[in-house]
């Protein structure tokens, strides 16, 4: 009765595949009247005839707690229209069931002439459905003097809980205040829905913490996680710049609903000396007369958190100048302490009257500052003596006259 | 001849002074050269003023913008006055002495108890006294015209740098009067010593700055295979030019007015390396820089004075 080949399939090792072909010829072939099954087919002919429900999978796992559906096929190949109206067997107590074709609740079906009808089949599971036992039952389905029939297994099983983790590559980072933090983090969803986390997080006042994309520059303030993915995140922190050396601990979280996952991540801050130049009394400018040195007393401060060693002082003077410093060099300076340099500059000889600027640095390992010290040059007064000089040399002449030629 | 003679040779000095300065202030000579240089000046103040107003919206010296802006076809003020005032000194003292002579006065003044000395001395005093009147009005009235238009008041600096300048200007008017009564003394005729004071006047304002380069490539011609011989070159040429007062007054006003001026020589780059550019020049470096100026006229003044005076002395008088 069957064709040739649709046995030589059977005789395959059991698979879903031929399970399906199982149901078709079970459907078909099992029922005991022949008159069920449509008289036209014979063993010659290659196209089989008549009438068939059939399903992909015919036993297949559900969640738990959720509706099942079923596609269902109803085909008929070289038979008149037939009527089916369906029918459920076999389901324990608690579960309901329904058939949808076309969007609505169906209770029988025609299948015209080689076509096929879609349908759905829908089982609601009561709540408390044992998990992990197979639930087996048969549809059935009754036409004009033939009766079909699908058995079908369902295995309901426990959904995995939705999981997140998030693991930071490194987290502990050591720098200064001015470095930059940039923590990579993974963050996976193992759970089996997709979901949405928030990335939040608690770190010490002033700090900011960024989230970016492993290779992106945008910020994120939450990202979609399908489920099962895993993305790279990186978490950017960047202290404020007075921070103390210290460790700061920062935590970062990412939640989604109720589930959430965090990493602790620890910055290591390691003191930093910064160093401020300024001139004498907190001006930047002085006199100086061409030629001659003057000395300024520059201080030099460190306001950052670390002593600052070797500041070696230098300037950039106009050409012709000197400049010289009492010390070339502080040895060290703690934090918060200031030290006083005695800067000598000697304007050039020739330089004109006015102002001149000299550019003056205080250069440390780490840090270093500089200053523009505006020097107002007075060129020496040996000209206007020399100017007196020659007005008395003409005033002695005057006088020379009256005294030879007066009183005439 | 020398006849030692009792009382101070400079009795009557004030007296003669102020007569003079009374007659130059009644004669139509002073009055019609001072009118002429009240017309160009306010012309160039006011020019100057209108200039401002479009052009300039900030400037922490706009008064002394006044007295150095210059609107086409006027000069502005400095350069009417440096061409100006000889004029007027020349106008007052071309004839002080010779004009006695060709008028017969000069004796019958001597008849009086008064020296030689206190005659010239207070000759040429009443020119400055003149001159000093006539320059403290333009001054006040370019002052005036200032605030009235610009509608705002000078500051101190501003007023100790316009002061400075009224002083030079003085200096340099009392030089071109040494100078014309220099002339008188020497000449006899008052039309030549006339002529004399004005050829001087022309070759220094209009010649003496074709002259000076000329004259400076003849003593210090350049060497194309030695660069130091162009700048020796140009420091002769500077040297030459500053025997010109007209020179002399226009560099001491150019500091003086315009605070950024640092330097009146030559300069090298070297010098400015580092300088400031623009930064306006605290008021005694300024003056310090145009002090030689000043004094080299002051100087000048002093010996064209001894010129005229020893002169004069030497003169037979009883004509």
């Amino acid at each position: 009765m069957v064709p040739a080949r649709f046995r030589s399939s059977f005789e395959t090792p059991s698979k879903l595949l031929a399970a399906a072909v199982l149901a078709i010829g079970l459907g078909i072939g099992a029922t005991p009247p022949a008159s069920a099954q449509s008289a036209a087919t014979t063993a010659g002919q290659q196209a089989p005839t008549g009438l068939w429900l059939t399903t992909r999978y015919p036993d297949f796992s559900a969640q738990a707690g959720k509706d099942v559906s079923v596609d269902l096929t109803l085909s008929n190949h070289g038979l008149p229209p037939q009527r089916v109206t369906f029918g459920l067997d076999g389901l324990p107590t608690g579960w309901t069931w329904e058939i949808d074709g076309g969007g609505k609740p169906v209770r029988a079906a025609i299948a015209g002439v080689d076509s096929a009808v879609d349908l759905t089949l829908k089982l609601k599971p009561p709540a408390d459905a044992g998990a992990d036992k197979p639930v087996a039952f048969t549809l059935s389905g009754k036409g004009d003097g033939q009766s079909l029939s699908l058995p079908l297994s369902v295995t309901l099983t426990k959904t995995e809980p939705a999981k997140l983790t998030m693991d930071p590559k490194l987290p502990a980072l050591r720098g200064t205040a001015k470095s930059a933090f940039d923590f990579d983090v993974t963050l996976k969803n193992q759970g089996q829905e997709d979901t949405t986390v928030n990335l939040l997080s608690k770190a010490p006042d002033g700090f900011q913490v960024t989230f970016k994309e492993g290779y992106g520059s945008q910020e994120l303030t939450s990202l979609p996680l399908k489920a099962g993915e895993s993305k790279d995140l990186k978490v950017a922190v960047q202290p404020p710049d007075s921070t103390q050396a210290g460790q700061y601990p920062v935590e970062v979280a990412a939640a989604a609903g109720d589930i959430s996952a965090n990493a602790k991540l620890v910055l290591d801050i390691t003191g930093r000396p910064t160093v401020a130049l300024t001139g004498p009394e907190g001006r930047l400018s002085g006199d100086a007369t061409a030629g001659q040195e003057r000395t300024f007393t520059f201080t030099v401060q460190n306001s950052g958190s670390a002593p600052a060693r070797d500041v070696a002082l230098s300037a950039t003077p106009p050409s012709g100048w000197k400049v010289a410093f009492n010390p070339e060099k502080v040895d060290d300076i703690e934090p918060g302490q200031t030290a006083s340099v005695a800067v000598s500059m000697t304007p050039s000889q020739q330089a004109i009257a006015g102002d001149y600027m000299v550019s003056v640095r205080a250069n440390g390992p780490g840090a270093s500052d500089s200053a523009n010290f505006r020097v107002t040059v007075r060129t020496s007064t040996l000209w206007g003596v020399t100017g007196l000089a020659i007005i008395g040399i003409a005033v002695l002449v005057l006088g020379f006259a009256v005294a030879r030629y007066g009183r005439r | 001849m020398t006849g030692r003679r009792e009382g101070s040779p400079f009795s009557g000095l004030s007296t003669v002074a102020l007569k003079e300065a009374a007659d130059h202030m009644n004669s139509a000579r002073i009055h019609l050269v001072m009118l002429l240089v009240l017309l160009t000046a306010i012309g160039s103040v006011y020019a100057a003023i209108g200039q401002i107003k479009a052009t300039i919206g900030e400037d922490q010296f706009l008064f002394l913008r006044l007295f150095t802006t210059a609107q086409e076809p006027l000069p502005s003020f400095v350069s009417f006055l440096g061409f100006l005032i000889p004029l007027v000194a020349i106008a007052l003292g071309f004839d002080a002495i010779n004009g006695e002579y060709s008028r017969r006065t000069l004796s019958r003044v001597l008849s009086q108890p008064i020296y030689r000395d206190a005659l010239l001395t207070g000759k040429f005093l009443g020119g400055l006294i003149v001159i000093a009147i006539c320059l403290l009005t333009l001054w006040l009235l370019v002052t005036g015209l200032g605030i009235v238009l610009l509608g705002l008041p000078p500051s101190g600096e501003e007023i100790a740098r316009e002061l400075a300048f009224l002083f030079a200007s003085f200096v340099y008017a009392g030089v071109w009067l040494a100078v014309a009564m220099a002339f008188s003394t020497l000449v006899k005729s008052p039309a030549t010593s006339a002529l004399c004071a004005l050829t001087l006047w022309l070759v220094f304002t209009v010649f003496w700055p074709m002259l000076a380069p000329l004259v400076a490539g003849a003593i210090a011609p350049v060497d194309l295979l030695d660069p130091m011989t162009a700048v020796h070159q140009i420091a002769v040429q500077q040297g030459l030019s500053r025997i010109s007062p007209n020179v002399l007054y226009g560099e001491a006003t150019l500091a003086l007015l315009n605070p950024a001026t640092r330097s009146l020589g030559l300069l090298f780059p070297s010098q400015l390396s580092g300088a400031l550019m623009g930064a306006p020049l605290p008021l005694s470096a300024s003056l310090g820089l145009v002090w030689p100026q000043i004094a080299g006229m002051i100087a000048a003044l002093i010996v064209l004075f001894t010129i005229a005076y020893v002169s004069f002395q030497r003169q037979e008088i009883r004509a």
